[in-house]
């Protein structure tokens, strides 16, 4: 693929941006991971691999499992849920259409702590779901601060993210293949298996990495829901910085945190570039 | 006979199919032709069972298949924008009927070979769609339409995104591809060149309601109608009223009309006396010159020429109206060269000319 020996002016700003915003701060992270502190929690300019031996310590493998394990489980249930609905929403025509996507929508333009209180109230012991398991002579349910209500929490939370890329790579496809696959003795389920699943899975792997990937790194969430029991990753992180003082050992966990992600996304990149080698090649031309 | 449409109707919203009783022969390409919004496009969509008819029957094979969905029905489509699969090759493409009938896969690679052969694309198998050319989509799509051998193939304005050039060599081989493998086609065009060049027989289409049936040749000299005679290719009209009754032993008739007394021959449409005359371009002879004929004369002026090589295309203006005259280039060396202004006479033959109703 060719690289375009100019860099437009526009994307100067971008660069500048993302050198600032994102780079700089990450160098300083990965940095400062190298390094040590006193009790007192002030950095020690001193090389060391200290903090990723600690790291290494069965503690923080087991929350970084869990962690893993739960992201994992939410985007499942994330595409069990979104799959359908962004479905129906692609296939539905008329006033439902446009309800279907303005509920879809509506989350991205409320506050996100005021979506996860919504949360609160409603799961809490005196919320309407336990109000409602009582109205029919049901023990109480606790699913606030324990890893249910994270899990329900993230599920919810990151469900929009998902629905939208697969809702757009399903209205991107030709209406026509549909009709084709059935007029060549397609019947619905060989369908959407042999056409439908094949032409949209790259927005469904985007999609799932959209979500997953931020899940690892949740704070707020797991902080909020989950109570002081449950231990996950961006919390420990979080802690590590602003309750324990050791920035070392918080940078550290960032960068481990980082590398998975970005091998994530590489491995993401290579599977769909593989799978579209003659796409790109066609962008490389375009440009 | 092998496609049956009984008293079919359908309507949706803005749009409504008047009843449609029409076959379709074994072997035949029948084509249905039309202007946009005809319904010709909806016709088709009714035999490949994609919309379900408001009433009537679709009878395949004497099978009623009305209410039979696409999948079910052993009729194979090639879409307007071909609707390949993009995640599939062209061979991969082309073997989808045959995988979803759980062939042996050494009958799929036969069969497959096979039709891109026929269709002369055999070297492009292992492309992706959108690594072929227009033309190229539309092979591969015709291979998938007739590698599951089906009873009939609807063909949905199959050369209408392809490139005017394209179009014209896309045609005749459609046409050789059609001859050799037998199958019954049933193409919608809303080209009637189209139409002329491959059907065996033509349904020629407006708002909702088939016009007439026919040959090719008879739907151009004789069609039934105002609104296919000018559909079907350049008309000049002349209307005016019957005189009298037809002349027993010709058959003779006369037109009397604004540009003049014309002499008609009587065909077999019973004839109302408010007449349109349709004279097509290339049966009228342009006379530098006034001369004793037999034939109808009319006097004008030249008010345009097209030289196009192989004929000029004259626009002659008599009294108010204009008519379009083609001349043949005959002789390489023509004697007068005519020019605009000239003073012409347009001589045609009573039985050239094409007596109908006036249409409202």
């Amino acid at each position: 693929m060719k690289t375009p020996s100019v860099i437009p002016s526009s994307a100067w700003i971008f660069l500048i941006w993302l050198i600032l915003m994102t780079l700089l701060p990450f160098s300083l992270i990965l940095g400062m991971s190298f390094l040590q502190r006193t009790d007192l929690g002030n950095i020690v300019f001193a090389f060391s691999l200290k903090n990723y031996q600690q790291l290494l310590d069965w503690i923080y493998i087991k929350v970084l499992l869990k962690t893993l394990w739960l992201a994992f489980g939410a985007t499942i249930s994330c595409l069990m849920i979104g799959f359908p609905v962004a479905y129906f929403l692609a296939r539905v025509q008329g006033p439902l259409k446009s309800i279907g996507l303005i509920l879809l929508f509506i989350p991205f333009w409320t506050n996100f702590i005021l979506r996860i209180y919504g949360i609160v109230s409603l799961f809490g012991s005196n919320g309407l779901f336990n109000q409602l398991l009582a109205s029919v002579g049901a023990p109480q349910a606790s699913i606030l601060y324990t890893r249910l209500g994270v899990y329900i929490g993230l599920v919810y939370n990151y469900l929009p993210f998902l629905v939208v890329p697969i809702y757009s790579s399903l209205e991107k496809l030709d209406p026509f293949l549909r009709e084709a696959a059935s007029d060549l003795g397609a019947t619905r389920f060989q369908t959407f298996r042999k056409v439908i699943l094949p032409n949209i899975k790259e927005g469904v792997l985007i999609g799932s990495l959209f979500v997953f990937i931020p899940m690892l790194g949740e704070y707020v969430i797991p902080d909020l829901l989950g109570g002081a029991k449950e231990a996950f990753l961006g919390k420990v992180m979080v802690e590590q910085f602003f309750i324990l003082q050791d920035w070392p050992l918080g940078s550290a966990i960032a960068t481990v945190l980082s590398v998975l992600l970005l091998g994530a996304l590489w491995l993401q990149n290579r599977w769909t570039s593989k799978n579209q080698q003659p796409q790109t090649q066609e962008l490389g031309h375009a440009i | 006979m092998l496609l049956h449409l009984e008293a079919v109707t359908k309507s949706f919203e803005g749009f409504q199919l008047h009843p449609l009783t029409l076959s379709v022969e074994r072997g035949e390409f029948f084509s249905l032709l039309g202007p946009s919004g005809c319904g010709k496009t909806t016709v088709l969509r009714l035999i490949g069972g994609f919309e379900t008819p408001t009433s009537g029957r679709v009878i395949l094979n004497d099978q009623d298949i009305t209410r039979l969905p696409p999948h079910k029905r052993n009729v194979h489509t090639v879409f307007q924008r071909y609707a390949l699969f993009p995640h599939l090759t062209v061979a991969e493409n082309v073997a989808f009927p045959l995988h979803l009938k759980k062939l042996p896969s050494a009958e799929i690679a036969e069969r497959v070979k096979e039709s891109l052969k026929l269709v002369e694309i055999e070297d492009l198998q292992d492309r992706r769609t959108h690594q072929i050319s227009g033309g190229q989509a539309q092979r591969t799509a015709l291979a998938r339409a007739l590698v599951g051998k089906p009873e009939l193939v609807l063909l949905d304005e199959p050369l209408s995104a392809l490139d005017p050039e394209l179009r014209m060599k896309m045609r005749e081989e459609l046409k050789t591809i059609c001859k050799k493998v037998g199958i019954t086609f049933l193409l919608v065009t809303h080209d009637q060149e189209e139409a002329l060049q491959l059907s065996d027989r033509i349904a020629v289409f407006k708002s909702g309601q088939c016009l007439q049936v026919g040959t090719p040749k008879t739907i151009y000299e004789d069609p039934s109608d105002t609104f296919v005679a000018r559909f079907i290719g350049a008309v000049n009209e002349i209307p005016g009223d019957i005189q009298g009754e037809a002349s027993s032993e010709t058959g003779e008739i006369v037109l009397s009309s604004p540009l003049g007394m014309f002499k008609l021959k009587k065909n077999g449409h019973a004839l109302p006396k408010q007449v349109s005359v349709i004279l097509r371009p290339e049966k009228m002879r342009l006379l530098r010159s006034k001369s004793t004929t037999q034939e109808n004369l009319m006097e004008g002026e030249i008010q345009d020429l097209i030289y196009l090589g192989s004929r000029t295309e004259y626009a002659v203006k008599i009294g108010q109206s204009t008519f379009k005259v083609f001349e043949q280039e005959l002789e390489r060396l023509k004697k007068r060269r005519l020019n605009v202004g000239d003073r012409v006479f347009l001589a045609w033959r009573g039985d050239d000319a094409i007596v109908l109703p006036q249409s409202t």
